[in-house]
């Protein structure tokens, strides 16, 4: 219980506040990417535990983060990209690229075909989530923090 | 808040005007040949101001009023200041009457007006019932005048923005954003007509208020290493800016210190490429000793990155070379005798994350998602190409350790 906790909620939280870092991410906001990240890896993990496909819960990984990462953009009143770019992270296919690789070196090619092609696929996953959740007009956003607006506008 | 100019209907706001001018027919006498400007927060007008456009480049303000309840906020000086720069263009000087009171001279006076003549005697003449104010009949109406500054020029707005978008571009905002914030720029400082054109490393500018010759301007940006925080900053300006909070020096000052912000420190960056080493190798396999080794290959990895870019090392030589790091290092520790036993697979994924490209994959998709569609594949041809350079060395590094005859357990 210990161990899953510290597997996949720590670890995604904490390597992509570490990815935040490399770009330069203001502090305050650290906490919030984390958590973007965190929530992502999660989504993909119980996915992929109800035995859907790689790419499938890579899928269903990207819209939770992008969900966040608008959210968050929204209520912290700054640039999406800063959530979204170290959220999306632990579901970038960089095992994929490297298995690919291997097979390819060791000669085992139609392995290394497979693997390839899942990693473009989980890509296009990838794409095509973030693609979805960006076309949802802005004012659906907006409405999600009204309540924190609203009590802005008063205070 | 924001400025809104009535064309129709001006007499709607009757209620307001008759706080600043108690009689009525002396307000509308100067209503239908004045322009009107109404300040609107959240849906609701609470100031309104009426500008009579006179002969000669010269201007006078008839009348300024702010709803009781919004009284205490600035939103007077606020409005003024926007219709002396509104007017800056088409007029020299602006006048402004009113009825002899400290409170409503040293009002105008922290404006920047100054006094400029007295009509003795005027309100006895011109109005039916007394005039007073904090309970003191007035007589004499006194003038007082601002010079405008038409300093407020195409060109300075123009170049204003370019230097906000340049600095956004560079640090890797989306194009849409650029786009948004240079044309709410120009038309906060009045520059209505703005035509902007803007690729992944250059930006157009094309401008004009209506009154000069169009002011157009190119600026290259080279892709360069991106500053996430920078880009936050400089978002937040532009909002404030839009709101009216910042002039243009001010805005042009601050910019300048946004530009000159330095990243995270070095020792502290190689840490967290460790961290993103250790924290993934974790996530994607591998075991807790293994990712202690990612941690450390990440931190030599991060080292070489930065150094790399000290002497301006080509992206390909920077993620090729990063690759055969990772791999022979991985490989190194393979073969060490260390408690245990550790497979270098692990250790290379982890490994990697930190050089992943990250930021041109997101923006790629979100230009293409904007159907920037020119700078959305010149993006994701950047990050591909990442990619493939990463992939390039570990493989070289792989394959030549397969034929020294090293044998790789998966």
């Amino acid at each position: 219980m210990i161990h899953d906790f510290i597997m996949h909620v720590m670890c995604p939280f904490i390597g992509t506040i570490g990815y935040a870092v490399l770009f330069n991410i203001p502090k305050k906001f650290y906490l919030c990417c984390g958590f973007t990240g965190a929530a992502g890896w999660l989504i993909y993990h119980a996915v992929v535990s109800m035995n859907a496909s790689a790419v499938t819960a890579s899928f269903f990984g990207t819209l939770a983060v992008v969900l966040t990462s608008r959210v968050l953009s929204v209520r912290k009143k700054c640039p999406i990209i800063i959530f979204l770019v170290s959220g999306i992270l632990p579901l970038v296919p960089g095992a994929g690229i490297y298995y690919t690789v291997y097979y390819m070196v060791t000669n085992q090619l139609a392995e290394a075909v497979l693997r390839g092609m899942e990693s473009v696929k989980t890509a296009f996953a990838i794409v095509l989530g973030i693609v979805l959740v960006l076309s949802i007009p802005g004012g659906i956003f907006q409405l999600v923090s009204t309540e924190k607006g609203a009590r802005q506008r008063r205070g | 808040m924001k400025i809104q100019q009535i064309r129709r209907d001006k007499d709607e706001y009757m209620d307001l005007l008759l706080m600043a001018d108690p009689q009525r027919d002396m307000i509308e006498s100067y209503l239908d040949r004045s322009e009107v400007f109404v300040l609107v927060n959240g849906g609701d007008v609470c100031g309104i101001c009426v500008v009579e456009p006179l002969k000669n480049r010269k201007c006078e303000l008839k009348s300024i009023a702010i709803r009781e309840k919004d009284r205490g906020k600035g939103c007077a000086r606020y409005m003024l200041r926007h219709i002396c720069e509104h007017y800056g263009n088409q007029c020299d000087t602006m006048y402004a009457g009113m009825c002899n009171s400290r409170r409503n001279i040293e009002f105008f006076e922290k404006c920047g007006f100054i006094n400029s003549h007295i009509a003795v005697n005027f309100y006895p003449e011109h109005y039916r019932e007394p005039v007073c104010q904090d309970g003191v009949r007035m007589t004499d109406k006194v003038y007082m005048r601002k010079q405008l500054d038409s300093e407020i020029s195409v060109k300075k707005v123009v170049d204003l923005a370019l230097e906000a978008g340049r600095i956004l571009l560079k640090n890797g905002a989306e194009i849409f954003r650029v786009d948004e914030t240079i044309v709410r720029i120009c038309n906060r400082f009045h520059v209505q007509y703005v035509d902007t054109f803007i690729l992944s490393h250059a930006i157009f500018v094309s401008a004009e208020n209506g009154m000069e010759e169009a002011y157009t301007k190119v600026k290259q940006v080279p892709l360069s290493s991106s500053h996430l925080g920078i880009v936050a900053e400089v978002n937040e300006l532009s909002r404030e800016i839009e709101e009216g909070l910042v002039s243009i020096e001010e805005a042009s000052e601050r910019l300048r210190r946004i530009d000159g912000m330095p990243g995270k420190k070095g020792y502290f960056q190689v840490l967290a490429a460790g961290i993103v080493s250790g924290c993934f190798g974790y996530l994607l396999g591998a075991s807790e000793l293994e990712s202690m080794i990612a941690f450390v290959i990440g931190c030599l990895l991060h080292v070489w990155v930065l150094t790399a870019k000290k002497y301006q090392m080509s992206k390909m030589i920077v993620n090729i070379a990063g690759g055969v790091i990772i791999t022979a290092l991985a490989l190194l520790a393979y073969h060490l005798p260390v408690p245990g036993h550790v497979k270098p697979d692990g250790m290379i994924i982890g490994s990697i994350m930190p050089l992943v490209p990250g930021l041109a994959f997101v923006n790629a998709i979100r230009d293409i998602a904007d159907s920037d569609f020119l700078s959305g594949t010149v993006r994701m041809i950047d990050a591909l190409l990442v990619f493939v350079y990463i992939a390039v060395g570990v493989g070289i590094t792989l394959s030549i350790y397969n034929n020294m005859g090293g044998r790789l357990m998966l």
